[in-house]
Parts: structure tokens; sequence; C-alpha cells
């Protein structure tokens, strides 16, 4: 390995994203590690950190012999000292469980469409489930919000501020998240049950998120199990983008004024997040035109259908 | 297949340990044999393509395209390809472009590799280059650990146990024993290779194809005919790391690659008699008849445990061959045009692949005198 001050500085930028929890995917012990580590044979695995990324790291064993499925958590360490006397560090995954985890099991696969508000992600759901309704359909989202004429049949489940709370402290929520408004309380949310009966049928799950509930969901069922697309506004640069979404917006009439103003503030942070959270989507379309949106979504439910 | 492209001529030299070759030497050896099996002459070759990824490594020596033009008398246009351990069939890949395309009619592609010059340890780092620098190496990852991390998963997912495992390298062995130009012609036990020194659990020395040098030349022509026809070129890519993975036990990228293959030879997995497969580790054998559709997920062992009607590394695959890794995907063909012409059988296919199948490639030949 080189290790030259420029790389070294860009990979320690790296290091506070690998300084998480994760789950043992595969491991190996490499009998002769590369010129400049130690000599000493090194037990390397790959992991599955908690916010669904995956990395390669040493494994810190404490004579504990490595499953699959076990927890291991992060700790820094001294990788190796360079000939120019450059002390590199890297981050290392310490087991610390001596029992074997229970292997969470596959549970099937959810759609999630992520995208700022006003890009159309309801409309592109309801017209997805309507033709492929044989294979997929849209979970219904529990929240606070107050029910409007425009809303789709099924759409919402809509509760009180006092029976959100009680179902998230149950544990019947799998996701939940409150957007910031300054016009009413809103929370969102999503019910096992309500995913576990859409499996039950044979069908794959749609789910609209943001970036709150797809974090939930890709921790709870885990990154494998999610098919992330991210629905962007059409335009070059965020400007254009986020003119696009006033347009819609402002078109639809679904929203006040003071709300679109709330709405256009949380886009601003949707639109950064697809740039800083790449690894949490599959895919990212442009809505630019409705027919092609469905249509690509088709192609990717057929696809899970078929694995 | 925009083009009748037919193979009219190939040479190699023997895979081994040549200390007394240079990487020129080695090509100069390959390209001979192969314009004197095609029976033209070095001034009908129009374009050469070199494959090769260690030069500047091992040898301190990059511009193989010229080295390679200047050992003929006419000095054609040439250039180099590198995609790790898939160098050779992206070489075919951009020959068969050039055929097609009629900037060429006749292209010499040579595959060329120089690896036992140098101690392990450079050629160990070298080699990691198919890795990916950022995410893979900074653990201390080694490509061997790369394959041990796919072979821990692969049989955590199936059950398959490390005896199974040792057939596949044992059968690649005995099937060396008759090829004059493997590195290593010798049979090897099921139990000598389970019985050998681990180098990334669960994988021991004798799951490794060798360090070799060596070179492989093929000559590809729209303009003169032949008994054996180019019927499918296919290279698809994937993420270089694993960490950028949904699956480690499958490769998207020979899965991909094998469909568009066989969409252009019009023929599926069934219609193949012979198969030349990358096993650079064992493996990565069971992984890879799995992706080309020969056995179902988890079942690639049984395609090792019997005879079957299809021959899977009939010349010693990469393990008994050597791995000299530009050369290999170049010297498939060669192997596949050879068991063609023995057995009179249709179809054979070769598949190539750099990394753990960042790069894939897959190239089919139809016998028309079957």
């Amino acid at each position: 390995m080189h290790d030259f001050p420029p790389s070294a500085a860009r990979r320690a930028t790296e290091h506070r994203k690998m300084m998480q929890e994760g789950t043992i995917l595969s491991f190996t012990v490499v009998h002769h590690p590369p010129e400049g580590f130690p000599t000493e044979p090194r037990t390397i695995a790959l992991l599955e950190l908690s916010d669904g990324t995956r990395v390669t790291g040493l494994l810190v064993t404490n004579g504990i012999t490595p499953v699959i499925g076990q927890h291991v958590q992060p700790r820094m360490r001294l990788s190796r000292i360079t000939s120019e006397k450059l002390r590199i560090y890297e981050p290392a995954y310490e087991i610390t469980e001596q029992k074997p985890v229970e292997q969470k099991v596959f549970p099937g696969y959810i759609l999630a469409l992520t995208g700022p508000s006003g890009v159309g992600k309801s409309t592109v759901t309801a017209r997805l489930t309507r033709s492929v309704g044989r294979f997929a359909a849209p979970v219904p989202i529990v929240t606070t919000r107050k029910a409007k004429d425009t809303d789709e049949k099924g759409e919402y489940i809509h509760v009180s501020a006092e029976e959100f709370m009680d179902l998230k402290k149950s544990g019947a929520l799998v996701a939940a998240t409150d957007i910031p408004s300054k016009t009413e309380q809103r929370w969102y949310g999503y019910r096992a049950s309500d995913i576990a009966a859409i499996w039950a049928k044979g069908k794959i799950p749609v789910v609209i998120t943001e970036m709150g509930l797809l974090q939930e969901l890709s921790r709870h069922y885990g990154r494998r199990s999610i098919l992330s697309c991210g629905l962007l506004p059409p335009g070059r640069s965020k400007r254009t983008m986020l003119s696009a979404l006033l347009h819609r917006l402002r078109s639809r009439g679904r929203d006040t004024e003071e709300s679109i103003e709330d709405r256009m503030k949380n886009a601003e942070r949707d639109l950064a997040f697809f740039r800083d959270q790449k690894e949490l989507f599959d895919h990212l379309l442009v809505n630019e035109d409705l027919d092609t949106v469905v249509n690509s979504l088709k192609g990717h439910v057929m696809e899970l259908v078929k694995a | 297949m925009n083009a009748d492209i037919f193979l009219i001529g190939a040479g190699q030299t023997r895979f081994g340990e040549w200390w007394d070759k240079s990487l020129r030497t080695l090509m100069d050896e390959a390209i001979s044999a192969a314009i004197t099996d095609a029976g033209v002459t070095a001034l009908d070759i129009d374009f050469v393509v070199v494959a090769n990824m260690l030069g500047e490594a091992t040898c301190d020596q990059a511009h193989l395209g010229s080295m390679a033009a200047s050992l003929l008398p006419h000095r054609p246009p040439a250039l180099r390809t590198e995609a790790a351990c898939a160098s050779g069939a992206v070489a075919l890949h951009a020959a068969t472009a050039l055929l097609e395309s009629g900037r060429a009619e006749t292209v010499l592609v040579v595959g060329v590799e120089k690896m036992t010059d140098v101690p392990n340890d450079l050629v160990a780092a070298a080699l990691m280059g198919a890795a990916d620098a950022e995410r893979d190496a900074p653990s201390g990852l080694t490509f061997p650990g790369v394959f041990g991390l796919v072979a821990t998963r692969y049989m955590h997912e199936y059950g398959l146990t490390r005896e199974k495992l040792n057939i596949v390298s044992s059968r690649h062995h005995v099937n060396a024993v008759s090829n004059p130009n493997a590195q290593f012609r010798m049979a090897i036990s099921p139990e000598a290779v389970g019985a050998s020194p681990l180098v990334a659990d669960p994988l021991r020395l004798l799951d490794c194809s060798p360090v070799s040098d060596g070179a492989a030349a093929l000559i590809l022509s729209t303009k003169k005919e032949s008994d054996t026809r180019l019927a499918a070129s296919a290279i698809s890519t994937d993420a270089v790391s694993l960490t950028e993975r949904q699956t480690i036990t499958s490769f998207a990228a020979s899965r991909t690659a094998a469909m568009q293959a066989f969409a252009e030879a019009s023929i599926g997995p069934r219609d193949l008699s012979h198969v030349e497969l990358h096993d650079c580790f064992s493996i990565a054998a069971l992984v890879s008849v799995e992706d080309l559709g020969l056995a179902d997920p988890g079942m690639g062992i049984h395609l090792y445990e019997s005879e079957d009607h299809l021959t899977v590394n009939a010349s010693g695959g990469l393990k008994a061959c050597g791995h000299p890794v530009a050369a290999t995907g170049v010297k498939q063909l060669i192997d596949i045009r050879k068991q063609l012409r023995q057995s009179k059988k249709q179809w054979g296919l070769a598949h190539n692949f750099g990394g753990a199948a960042a790069t894939a490639g897959i190239h089919i030949l139809e016998n028309l005198h079957a």
C-alpha cells in the first residue's frame, strides 16, 4: 500500500462513516498479510454497518471464534506505520459477545420511493400499484395529519397524536418520523402488520419514504430487503429542481402558501440527502415524464418478483 | 455479431516459470506460432491488440501495444487493454469491435504476463490492484482474502463442505495431465488439496491458481474463413469492491455477460459441449458454473462430482494450466478450439473475469465442421 499524506488524509474522512456497529456477513483469515502490515495472520470481515453500508475491516476477535451474523463494535486502531513513520489508523471491529447471534431471516423485498414533497410520489405509487396490482400493493401511511379530499382512498390511516405515540411505544410501528412544519404537528409511520399482510398475499409492499423513514426501515428489515428508488424533480441544478417543485405544489392546489413554504424548506434538505447518502439508493429516477418513471419502476418490481 | 468473424490461427507459450524469457520474447513466441498456424503472412495483420495487466509493476514496462507491433515487419497500429485478469477477454472484445466496424479485417490479439521475476509480496500487491484500493485494501485484505470471504459466505449459505471443495482443484489437475501447455501436469488427490497449508480461510494453497509467465495469441479475421467462427463476444462490469455488491455468492457481471452472449449466439447453456471458466480460486469455479446457468445456485459442485456430456476446464483451468493473468482469456479460446476439433462438437464457451468479476467476458466459438 502506498500511504502518502494526501491519500491518508482523504481516507481519514471516510473513517467517520465507518465508526458504526455492524454485523458479520463473511470473514477470512489472511495468513500472509500484504507488505507493510504486521506479519501475523489477520482476521478480516465483510460487515454490514447499521446504516446499511458495507465495509471490510480487521476483526478483533478477543479469542472468540467469529460467526456469520455476529454483532461487532467499531474501535479505531493503529493499523501500520509506514517507512516514512506515518502512523496509519483504521477502524477495526471488535466481537463483544461469545454466543453466536441468531441469523436475521430475510423477510422479503420492499420497494421504497423517496423524494421531496411535490415530486409525485403518491401519483407514481397509485399508477404503479394499479398497473401491477397482482405483484405490488401500497402500504397505508399512519399519520397525524388532517385528512384531505385529494387523498387517494386507503392511502392514509388517520390517527390522533396520542394514538400515534401509543402505537410507537408498543412497537407496532417499524418506522416513524415527524416532518417539521409550522402549520401542524405531522407524524408519519408504517405498521409492521400492514407490511407483513402484503407479504402474506405474495405481493411486494410499496412505501413512500423520506430520509428518516427510509433509514428506520432499512435498519429494521436490513438494507438488502429494500429496493430503494429516489425520485428527483427534473432540472439540472438545485435551483431549477426547486422551482419545478414549487410550480407543482402550487398547481396541484392541495396546500396553502404557508405549508408550501414549509415543504420547500424540507425539499432543500431532501435534495441534499440524495447527494450525501447515495448508498441508501439503488436507483435515482427523474420524474420528467410520468409514464417513463412508472414503466421503469414496473421493470424493477418484475425483477423482484422473479428474484 | 455485425460481421462473420473467424478464428484463423492460434499459438501460445507453455505457461510456467520462464526466467529466461522476457515480455518481448514471450509475445514473439506466441505471435509467431499464431501466424504459422493461420497460414497468413505477418503483413496480413492490420491491427494488434495486446492484453496485459502487470507490465509496469513486474517489468517496469508500459507501452506494450507498440512493443508487440514492432515484432511485425510493417508495424501495424496497436493498442493495449487492461481489465485485471479479464484483460484477455476485453482485448478479444476490442478486436471484435474493430472487425465489426470494418476498421480492420485481420486482427492479432496477444495476451502476455510476466509474474515470476519479482518477489511474492510485490506480485501480491500488484494483483490487489484488481480490487478497490480505497474500500478493500486498507483492511489488509489480499486477493486470496477476497475469495476467502466469498468462500466463507458460500459455505454458510449453501452448506458446501471442505471435503467437497477439494474435488474442484483435484479435477483440474487430473485434466491437465494430458495438456502439454499446462504449468502443472500432475494429478493431485482431493485429500492433498485439503491438507495443503491455509492461505485465506477456508481457502488453502491448492485452491489458488499459481503465478505464472506466459503468452497466448490468436488471429481473428473477416477476410479469411476457417473452421471456427466467433459466435458471440460479451463484456459486462460490476462494482469493483465486494462492499458494493448485493450478494457475493454470485457475480452479476458473469450472469449478464452470459445472458448477452447466449442471445448473440442464439443458443442456450444446454447446447454447449465444452466450457473453459475462470477458476482463479476453486470457489470461483463453483460460483461461475452457477452464473453461466450450467447449475442451480449452490449446486455447482454436482457438475464436478459427476461425469457429464459437458466438459468443464478440460485443459486444467487456471489452477493447473497456470494463470499469467492477461494471457488467460486468450488462451481459453485456444483450448476451446482444440476441444471442439477433437470432439467434432458444435459449441464451446470461454468465461474470463477480472477482480471478483468486476469485469466478466464471455466468448462463444462455433465449430463449422461439427
